[in-house]
């Protein structure tokens, strides 16, 4: 299946008329969700594509460069903050903030990749992850960051207000139109630079770091640069996490989301866009909204109750959603290693021949 | 133009549509029928903040009890639990799918600083009633809320309290204070520096202690080399326990006394293996003694016998108990014609009202907490003490 007979199929966007149908299928129904959804529904939407775009850049970084990260809730930190203290302190407006936030976040990515450089395996992860829980506590320490009490995100203000061009983003709607749009470009950055040198580059060292060098790849560029775009993708991701939450303290940002991000590309599938993308829907929808009211399901709910607080403890409820979670991650893992994006291609594989 | 161009500027210009088009929208509940009233509440039922979980559960014995009895003007209370492992964003989660998927009259309690400001705006927004954040911080009562009434008091009374205790009654002349470096405890830090400075008194020494650390030999040998007859701490459970066997370790002999944050004995025992007790630590508190001798508490702890066996009767289940009442109170004043405003209303006229909690006095433009505070001590066998009942923070700033 999908045989190329030139370069130029193998780089397009949209490979074939189907794909492109598609595409633009899902668009439509991308822009017209909101019209139906609740609020409640949409504040998930607007999680799930906010993971989307950070997977989508860890994935980069940890599927196809194959180096690992455990401090990406670092940079997602940074790009929050840093996003929400350019608007109050400095009164930039939004667009230009989270740029700037999230090249502050690639060049915190840059440094992290120097140790890159000579660490491999699991030393690599406890550097990377020493730097995720060092940011939470500078931050935490430092009066200028709002300390320990957090911070509160100003009013979302898309216009320029210093030129009194104003427009202030107040529904869950016009947020999820706003993150939608950073989300398709975003995801449309990341295809790309798969397929640029730059993208083939990263693959080459993933898969061989010492062949890659011979063959005339600079590790120190390419291993640094990997990080700072992975890094960057965090900052974006996080200028819009802080205006979905409105408030945020560093604890927010703890080790354990870390490795949530990491959990959400190895289900989702490492080393594919799509695979991010399906990875961080599912794992965010898991860890939010599976079980969460399973109290109040008809006959069901008040049974399961009864068992868990006679046999097991006060809280065993609660402890389901983090179960079924569990459960679901080994089940992929143990049935399908290459993830959800895996499946997808095993059942496209069949579906091809069908019925044949 | 190429395709790709076309297709980019068609979809930027129809989310500049889409922008423009869906400015606001809000869709109020009232959260209640003929047959049940709606309330809810989050805490950490699962996670590293777990313990403090029971406050949720002890709202739900109130509840329980109100169903029992009846309900109220033929209502039931219906009570929703979302667990958010201490994490702002699940709290929105949960919050959000409970106010638009079920539609809630009012929250009660609520479980940490962050997560409780993280749904604030959003629940003032949407006009629902909010008895109390389980949080003494300044940011639920600056600027003031017309929807969220409190009951926790502020850190600045409950040290400004401790202080004058040790001044007045135990005439301790050198006070050392020994803080968390946040809101926590430089709010208390500074409460402590005022009451004593009205004393023409100063601190003998004052150490700071980052919530994360876990090895404070050298923040208690500070507390030793000033000599303090007394120290006041602000920090957290499992620092407070490290800091008193570091203490005992190096021989440092002081009257320790705590926050009422940390006023559940037999929790403080547990992680000092007994030597909260043996010290006779003295601690700040905002609930009548577990076992008080009265009928509320009576009542309360049969039905929980009852009702919710397997819990424990201590500081944070009785603190579920306490953000409840004035609800129950007020739900039944206003009885049949029930409505947000006019519960709201009978919220803002409760005066020294005292369930099991602290003394509470609300008016429309009032929603602080009550500036009393009771003195307890923990003696050998592990029981409270009442060393001072309910004394009034005569110089409180709040």
């Amino acid at each position: 299946m999908d045989m190329k007979r030139a370069y130029y199929e193998d780089v397009e966007l949209f490979k074939s008329g189907t794909i492109l149908f598609w595409t633009i299928s899902l668009m439509v129904g991308l822009l017209t969700i909101p019209l139906l959804a609740s609020n409640y529904h949409l504040y998930l939407l607007n999680l799930i594509m906010v993971h989307i775009i950070l997977a989508v850049g860890l994935n980069i970084l940890v599927g196809s460069t194959g180096q690992i990260s455990l401090g990406h809730a670092g940079f997602f930190a940074i790009g929050a903050y840093a996003t929400v203290l350019l608007m109050t302190k400095l009164g930039l407006p939004f667009f230009p903030a989270i740029i700037i936030a999230a090249f502050i976040s690639a060049f915190f990515g840059f440094i992290l990749g120097l140790p890159a450089l000579r660490l491999e395996g699991p030393y690599l992860t406890i550097a990377t992850l020493a730097f995720g829980l060092a940011i939470m506590h500078i931050i935490g320490h430092t009066e200028l960051f709002g300390g320990r009490s957090g911070l509160s995100a100003p009013p979302l203000d898309v216009g320029i207000p210093k030129l009194g061009w104003s427009l202030v983003l107040k529904s869950d709607i016009s947020k999820y139109y706003l993150i939608l749009f950073f989300t398709i470009v975003m995801v449309w950055g990341a295809i790309n630079i798969l397929k640029t040198k730059v993208g083939r580059a990263f693959v080459a060292i993933r898969d061989s770091d010492i062949a890659a060098e011979v063959i005339g790849i600079n590790l120190t560029i390419y291993k640094t640069l990997s990080f700072a775009v992975s890094a960057f993708y965090a900052g974006i991701a996080g200028g819009l996490f802080a205006f979905v939450l409105g408030f945020f303290d560093p604890v927010t940002f703890n080790m354990l989301l870390s490795i949530y991000f990491l959990v959400m590309i190895v289900v989702g599938g490492l080393g594919s866009v799509m695979g991010s993308i399906t990875g961080a829907a599912f794992i965010t929808y898991l860890m939010y909204a599976l079980f969460k009211n399973v109290r109040e399901v008809p006959y069901v709910g008040d049974f399961l109750v009864t068992i868990s607080q006679r046999w097991l403890s006060i809280t065993g409820m609660d402890n389901l959603s983090a179960i079924a979670l569990g459960l679901v991650m080994i089940g992929i893992m143990l049935f399908e290693p290459m993830g959800i994006f895996g499946a997808w291609i095993r059942i496209k594989k069949y579906w091809k021949t069908w019925p044949f | 133009m190429d395709l790709k161009k076309v297709l980019m500027v068609m979809l930027v210009s129809v989310f500049a549509v889409f922008l423009f088009a869906y400015q606001g929208q809000a869709a109020t509940e009232r959260g209640f029928d003929d047959k049940e009233i709606r309330v809810g509440q989050w805490g950490p039922q699962t996670g590293p903040a777990a313990p403090w979980g029971s406050v949720a559960r002890g709202s739900k014995l109130v509840f329980d009890i109100v169903n029992e009895e009846g309900g109220i003007a033929g209502r039931k209370i219906k009570y929703f639990i979302r667990d958010d492992q201490y994490n702002p964003s699940q709290t929105v989660a949960g919050v959000r799918e409970l106010v638009e998927r079920h539609g809630i009259f009012a929250f009660v309690g609520g479980v940490g600083t962050a997560p409780c400001q993280s749904v604030m705006g959003y629940l003032l927004e949407n006009k629902i009633i909010w008895i109390s954040p389980c949080s003494g911080a300044s940011a639920f009562y600056k600027p003031f809320n017309p929807y969220l009434w409190n009951m926790w008091p502020t850190y600045e009374n409950d040290a400004s309290i401790i202080a004058k205790f040790a001044i007045e009654k135990k005439k301790f002349k050198k006070i050392a204070m020994f803080y968390q470096n946040d809101d926590y405890g430089l709010n208390a830090l500074d409460s402590v520096k005022y009451r004593l400075s009205k004393n023409k008194m100063e601190l003998v020494a004052a150490i700071p202690v980052e919530p994360t650390e876990r090895d404070l030999s050298s923040q208690v040998q500070k507390l030793k080399a000033s000599g303090a007859e007394a120290v006041i701490g602000f920090v957290s459970p499992t620092q407070a326990a490290i800091a008193l066997r570091t203490a005992a370790s190096v021989g440092f002999k002081t009257q320790w006394m705590h926050s009422y944050n940390l006023s559940d004995y037999a929790l403080m025992n547990k992680i000092t293996d007994g030597l909260w007790a043996k010290e006779g630590v003295i601690t700040g508190a905002f609930t009548q003694e577990p076992y008080a001798d009265n009928a509320p508490t009576k009542k309360y702890i049969e039905a929980m016998k009852r009702l919710a066996p397997t819990e424990r009767w201590g500081i944070f289940y009785m603190a579920g108990v306490v953000v409840a009442e004035p609800l129950v109170y007020a739900l039944k004043k206003v009885g049949k014609n029930l409505s947000t405003e006019a519960v709201k209303n009978e919220l803002n006229k409760i005066t020294d009202f005292q369930g099991v909690g602290p003394k509470v006095t609300w008016r429309a433009d009032y929603h602080m907490s009550g500036k009393e505070l009771q003195i307890w001590q923990c003696d050998p066998k592990g029981e409270i003490i009442v060393l001072q009942q309910w004394t009034k923070n005569e110089i409180s700033r709040d």
